[in-house]
């Protein structure tokens, strides 16, 4: 026996092993490299024991034994070779290969397919099932049983070994229910219910994990033999945690991305922007070489002209106006050294702290913003959320925002048993596993933060010692009028107030409404509150979760003007110098350019025109400027109307890295050449500093230790002080009275995904999500054609009946090309309102 | 045929709201309407809060269920290894004679469906032929139409 009761000593092939309890003998075998050769075995399954290939002979059994299903045992002697295992495995591929089309030569999974190789190894060359095979065929005309089970799925019943893993991973990881295994025996297959589709965020992973050619993407069909691609490690480069991607690639064309697993991060799933954001880069209509403006045209120049031309306004303004009348702004989607040499091009050229990431954000604080940044840096980690008892999301959609977050947030609560509180505006997919999802009227976080902490306060369940002294801070200050302004019972209030103070280990999730919130001092200060007085920062993780791909990178990088004491003394100390002037947050260069006083823009990556969140103002200031240069990938209505395009490589085409929501810098590599004439953007940005006679690097190797200083985490503990919080109602103009919210669809990541095809088949139009109350009581269908109106401006959309929503706040999408909804946004309001009419005859 | 998804609910709710109860609310809907509707899946399983996906499941794992409308009268046919011998052939042939139809077809008028049955259990008794649950066994060919008229 075993000396510790919790480790179990067994001999596997003659080798001893010492594993916990619970471990299954395949774990065990493959602790020690032994290879047992698994079909429906996933690493983040449940155990399912359906395809019978791990046979093992475990002495004094009986029978041969699953090892994936078999948990090691005291003493437990293992054979995984012997001559009956052999024997088993054999007859188990015989069987699967009964009713299998060995249809190999026209299969895409051929040469990746585990069912080919297992057979390759163990299986014999001839069937003792003479009779003819099963076949499932829907289409008399067809050879295949190719049916389309969602978007970008097709399914190949004749090759499906029924592993059960599609179904077990759609179920028990992405909480869908809308596939699953219908009749018995030889005709069993697998499917949606009739009239449904598999079109979650995650269905393509359910192909990854196919074992066989049973699933296919459309993408990958019948375009390339895998042993004839190359493998590049990549990382995503659309929201902010940062998946570890593998790159497909031949010559200069990738043919599909897949994902890489990393346990701290993703686990091994992806989502499908993802997975098919790939398909940007390989659009047809990149820009392939610099243009200029020339009369109303603009026409095709060489990189020199286009350079030439820039250096020279640029210099012609920095002397006679000063640095500080350019603006620049750079998509936070770009990787770190683009990042870094944007803001040192800004500060030490142009000697100006006119630089932004946060294309769309509203108006933005205009000095150091202490209680955000301070909330910011603080540690997160993703894998740590599924340690948690309690988890909290506060205003944040996690699926459409963080797809992985959200898979973690699942798996705490699904698998480990923690409890979900969601707050947020309007019902989501990851509040429907929630304890409670508390759905408070739009706008009002704070007074329900505040009822929080006064519930807290009130039932004496705060070891704060300042509690009493907060409370006199706080307006609303009893809990009965922050149920009211919020909409949420006094009980509901309580009980959460209860939970978060009985458990062990909190993690705190907040996202994007809050991030691009007018009032995001005010809600970080409530968020701190909280935790001051529930004890979160000391038994829990809050995470504001950053948005892009590199968002987390570009604030640590300092590409923003109103620094932070300690980020200006970091930059000082690895350039010497800072600027001595302000700096222009994004809205403030617009503003300043309608008022004349910003002369020119450089703007990398960022489609302003259809991101700024005021349609009407981001065109007044952009065409009052006297020279706006965009460098992008494809043209976008921003670089319509550009002096100067130039064309923009993308994260595919070259070395460099992201930092993710947890401030982990992930690096990436090229896995094509650069498209058409197009360049990084930090080289791009160094070729300008060049014609300034000041070049900001030689070889990117100089610019890796600033980075690396910069994106150090803060030694400094940060303290945390209660502040006052007051809820104060925002003016209403009672024509326009239904709630707007505005955020990215879900198969959608910025305004560059529309170029992906495979994105574009889940959802290619914008649309207006609407209750289904609310249309009733506008007399609307699915698909009805609605004028949406605002204050400022108005547009056309077509209708979708929403279970999420059950208020009268409606959701636009942003992004679209066709349907620029920023247009009806206001960059002075915090809750855009609308009013809507039925347009006749639709 | 159109069926009043009205009448299925009415159905659906005489029955307990239990997810253990699904296979007893299939069967009293196919007892309803000789078959499983289509709307009645999506009824079933929004009054069990039960997924789409699990009541198909059930739904197409039973041979009992049927998805495709059948008559009002059932005609079963044994086609075990005894009535195999003893002639279950020529019941079915007579049968497509008399009211002209194959098994698994159910006439126009929606009175009969005949379908093929392994063992029931009654060997001793072959050939065996049930209508609408009654059981005849030792069927003479010639008069195996006129049995289901009377059954």
């Amino acid at each position: 026996m075993s000396d510790d009761s919790n480790n179990i000593n067994l001999t596997i092939d003659g080798q001893q092993v010492s594993v916990p309890r619970g471990t299954t003998v395949l774990e065990a075998a493959r602790s020690i490299r032994i290879d047992i050769p698994t079909f429906c075995w996933h690493p983040k399954l449940k155990p399912a024991g359906s395809c019978r290939i791990c046979y093992v002979e475990i002495e004094k059994a009986r029978t041969l034994m699953v090892s994936c299903a078999t948990d090691v045992a005291p003493d437990m002697v293992v054979h995984t070779a012997s001559e009956k295992v052999l024997q088993g495995r054999k007859a188990v591929l015989e069987f699967m290969l009964m009713n299998h089309p060995l249809d190999c030569p026209t299969c895409d999974k051929g040469g990746e397919c585990d069912l080919q190789n297992l057979t390759f190894k163990h299986g014999v060359d001839d069937s003792r099932f003479d009779f003819k095979k099963y076949r499932h065929i829907r289409d008399k005309n067809s050879t295949f049983d190719d049916l389309r089970i969602g978007s970008e799925i097709i399914r190949n019943q004749n090759r499906c070994i029924l592993c059960y893993k599609c179904v077990r991973a759609n179920k028990d990881i992405f909480g869908e229910q809308d596939l699953g295994a219908y009749q018995r025996g030889n005709i069993t297959e697998i499917n949606t219910p009739p009239g449904e589709q598999v079109d979650s965020l995650y269905s393509g992973n359910l192909v990854e994990i196919c074992p066989v050619g049973a699933l296919t993407n459309t993408d990958w069909r019948y375009k390339i033999r895998v042993w004839n691609t190359q493998t590049v490690d990549s990382v995503c480069s659309y929201c902010a945690d940062g998946c570890n991607l593998t790159l497909w690639k031949d010559k200069q064309k990738i043919y599909r991305a897949t994902s890489r697993r990393n346990d701290n991060i993703d686990e091994g799933w992806i989502c499908d922007v993802g997975r098919y954001g790939y398909q940007v880069p390989m659009a047809e209509d990149r820009l392939t070489t610099p243009l200029i403006k020339k009369g109303d045209s603009q026409v095709p120049a060489t990189w020199e002209e286009a350079l030439g031309l820039i250096s020279e306004k640029f210099k012609k303004i920095k002397d006679e106006r000063g640095g500080v009348c350019i603006g620049g702004l750079i998509s936070p989607n770009l990787d770190s050294l683009s990042l870094h040499t944007f803001s040192k091009f800004f500060r030490m050229v142009l000697n100006s702290n006119n630089v932004d990431f946060r294309a769309g954000y509203k108006m933005l604080p205009e000095k150091a913003d202490d209680l955000y940044s301070k909330l910011t840096s603080l540690p997160f980690k993703i894998s740590d959320i599924e340690k948690s008892d309690l988890i909290l999301v506060l205003d944040s959609d996690l699926t459409k925002e963080h797809p992985i977050v959200n898979l973690r947030v699942r798996k705490a609560v699904t698998q480990k048993n923690a409890s979900l509180f969601a707050l947020n505006p309007i019902t989501t997919q990851t509040g429907g596993i929630a304890t409670d999802e508390m759905v408070y009227n739009i706008g009002t976080l704070h007074a329900l933060l505040n009822g929080l902490c006064i519930s807290l306060i009130d039932q004496n369940l705060t070891q704060y010692e300042n509690a009493r002294d907060l409370k006199n801070k706080l307006s609303p200050n009893t809990i009965e009028e922050a149920s009211r302004i919020s909409g949420i019972d006094v009980a509901r209030i309580n009980s959460l107030a209860k939970a978060i103070t009985e458990v062990k280990n909190i993690s705190l999730i907040a996202g994007e409404l809050l991030t691009s919130s007018i009032n995001r001092e005010q809600l970080s200060g409530a968020i701190i509150n909280l935790c001051l007085l529930a004890g979160i920062f000391d038994k829990g993780q809050v995470g504001v979760l950053s948005q892009a791909a590199n968002s987390k990178g570009a604030e640590k990088l300092a590409v923003m003007p109103h620094l932070s004491e300690r980020s200006i003394l970091k930059i000082k100390q690895i350039w010497d110098k800072y600027p001595d002037n302000d700096g222009l947050a994004l809205d403030q260069m617009i503003r300043s350019s309608i008022k004349e006083e910003l002369d020119s823009m450089f703007i990398i990556g960022s489609n302003l025109m259809l991101e700024y969140p005021d349609g009407a103002v981001v065109k007044e200031g952009l065409e009052k400027l006297d020279f706006l240069v965009v460098a992008d990938i494809c043209e976008t209505e921003t670089t319509q109307i550009a002096d100067v395009v130039l064309p923009l490589s993308t994260w595919v085409e070259y070395d460099s890295s992201f930092v993710n929501l947890e401030s982990v810098e992930q690096k990436f590599k090229a896995a094509i050449k650069p498209v058409g004439f197009s360049l990084p953007a930090y080289q791009i940005i160094n070729k300008i500093a060049q014609g300034f006679k000041t070049p900001l690097f030689e070889t990117i190797d100089e610019l890796i230790p600033e980075i690396k200083t910069l994106l150090q985490p803060d030694d400094s503990q940060n303290s945390f002080e209660n502040c006052a919080i007051e809820y104060i109602e925002e003016k209403q103009n009672p024509e326009f009275e239904i709630p707007l919210l505005i955020t990215n669809e879900l198969h959608h990541f910025g305004y560059f995904t529309e170029k992906s095809n495979s994105l574009s088949n889940f959802c290619s139009e914008a649309f207006l999500e609407i209750s289904p109350g609310l249309a009733e009581k506008l007399d609307v269908k699915n698909g009805s054609i609605i004028r949406v109106e605002s204050e400022v401006g108005k547009i056309n959309l077509p209708v979708k009946i929403s279970e999420y929503i059950d208020n009268d706040v409606v959701r636009a999408y942003r992004n679209f090309s066709a349907s620029p909804v920023n247009i009806l946004q206001m960059r002075k309001r915090n809750i855009d309102r609308v009013k809507l009419t039925v347009v006749e005859g639709t | 045929m159109i069926i009043d998804s009205n009448k299925i609910q009415k159905v659906i709710d005489d029955s307990p709201q239990d997810k253990k109860q699904l296979i007893m609310i299939l069967q009293n809907i196919q007892l309803e309407f000789h078959y499983l509707p289509k709307e009645s899946i999506g009824l079933v399983s929004e009054y069990l809060g039960m997924p789409q996906s699990t009541v198909y499941s059930a739904a197409t794992f039973y041979k009992s269920f049927s998805l495709v409308p059948r008559g009002e009268n059932i005609i079963k046919v044994c086609k075990g290894t005894a009535c195999h011998i003893k002639g279950a052939d020529l019941i079915i042939d007579q049968l497509y004679a008399g009211i002209g139809i194959k098994p698994g077809q159910t006439t126009k008028d929606m009175k009969y469906t005949i379908e093929v049955v392994n063992c029931v259990g009654a060997c001793a008794m072959a050939p065996v032929m049930i209508v609408n649950d009654k059981y005849f066994g030792e069927v003479k060919c010639n008069r195996a139409t006129k049995l289901v008229k009377k059954g």
